[in-house]
């Protein structure tokens, strides 16, 4: 409460809006010398990280010829950060445990997705896991609304964009660590009720579900 | 008492490697090999075999027990040494789902323990005596300065770790625990 009142107050709050004149402690410490569980429960704020997709889709863009090497180029920068995300959700939560644990198993890894992932990206878990009924290499994680697509209305020349193209690349970062080598596709599958819900579909390689077979 | 640390990015391309020699001193091993090979001292081979025959103890008395070869003078015994361990942690990690595998390949005097992040980086560690709790939390201390150096926007996971910082921290970490 009283922090809160601080920030408020005009005498302190000039520093917040304004460069302070000497760099404070903080900026000068290089990142082996931060602690990494700082940040764990600090939150970028929506607007924010809007306004900076809608700049990397622009950027994209700009760079391509047609939807589909717009997809993959997001794709490969959703990739960059799955790599990140997936090591630094892991040393959050195993760290201090005795014997730190790397997921060996399919379901656990696409529910660890489903939830932790999801959660250190978006703040909350995705909604639905699927398993495709028609190709048992199939798996669909599903979005009934995605943060980063809320402020995208995608034009009628480029309808089956699907932006999430992004989260996918985060997705297929994320199995490549783990191990599951999959190829990671967005699709935007609309409802009545969620008109910009989108469809993570994950076709596993082979190799995959046989070594899945032997641990079974 | 020497330790040998490389890490592997997930395609295997070594990113950064150390030796480090420990003040504790080396436990004696006595190695049936090394002491029936007979002494090549003129050949060009002959630290390259009587490293991979384990024969720390003969070349201990040819140096004056200062350096010895079988101890991290052949480079590239060592590399082979760690290079062929891979094989063995592929093995276990596809069935193991832990990320400290100790003791996963013997050679000679050398016991190879690893450690794989959830990004399949692997850090490979060469030493001679027991001492798992230590190497654990060496271990843990390379991964969270690995973490920090992923983070960083300008680095990929395919590069050479150049930074000074993180050299001399894994290098105050083994001090440590090692």
């Amino acid at each position: 409460m009283n922090s809160s009142v601080d920030h408020l107050s005009p005498t302190t709050s000039s520093a917040r809006f304004s460069l302070p004149s000497k760099p404070t402690p903080g900026s000068k410490l290089n990142i082996y010398e931060r602690n990494l569980n700082k940040t764990r429960l600090s939150e970028v704020s929506a607007a924010s990280l809007s306004f900076l997709f809608s700049e990397i889709v622009q950027y994209t863009q700009k760079r391509v010829s047609g939807i589909n090497d717009l997809e993959r180029r997001l794709n490969t920068l959703g990739y960059r950060v799955g790599t990140r995300v997936l090591e630094l959700t892991a040393y959050r939560a195993e760290f201090s445990s005795k014997a730190p644990k790397r997921e060996i198993r399919l379901l656990p890894a696409l529910m660890a997705i489903h939830t932790q992932v999801w959660r250190a990206v978006y703040g909350r878990p995705a909604d639905a896991i699927e398993k495709s009924v028609e190709n048992v290499d199939e798996y669909m994680i599903i979005d009934n609304d995605p943060l980063i697509e809320r402020h995208i209305s995608v034009p009628r020349d480029l309808s089956g964009l699907s932006c999430s193209s992004f989260s996918a690349g985060i997705v297929e970062a994320v199995l490549d660590g783990l191990g599951f080598p999959a190829r990671v596709t967005a699709h935007h599958t609309p409802t009545a009720t969620h008109p910009t819900r989108a469809t993570i579909l994950i076709k596993f390689e082979k190799s995959v579900l046989d070594r899945e077979d032997i641990l079974k | 008492m020497s330790h040998h640390l490389f890490i592997l990015s997930p395609s295997d391309t070594p990113i950064y490697n150390l030796t480090y020699s420990s003040t504790k001193p080396a436990p004696a091993i006595i190695s049936p090999l090394s002491s029936n090979l007979p002494t090549w001292s003129t050949s060009a081979f002959a630290g390259t075999l009587t490293a991979l025959s384990g024969a720390s103890s003969t070349t201990q008395l040819t140096t004056g027990g200062g350096v010895r070869i079988g101890g991290g003078q052949d480079r590239h015994v060592i590399q082979m040494i760690a290079n062929a361990s891979l094989d063995a942690v592929e093995d276990v990690m596809r069935k193991e789902g832990t990320m400290y595998l100790k003791g996963v390949d013997k050679f000679n005097e050398w016991t190879v323990s690893a450690f794989i992040t959830p990004g399949n980086t692997k850090f490979v560690l060469l030493h001679e005596a027991k001492n798992d709790e230590g190497i654990k939390s060496f271990f843990l201390d390379v991964w969270e300065l690995y973490v920090k150096t992923m983070l960083n926007p300008f680095y990929s996971n395919q590069q050479v770790i150049r930074s000074s910082t993180f050299d001399s921290r894994v290098r105050a970490s083994a001090k440590k625990f090692l």
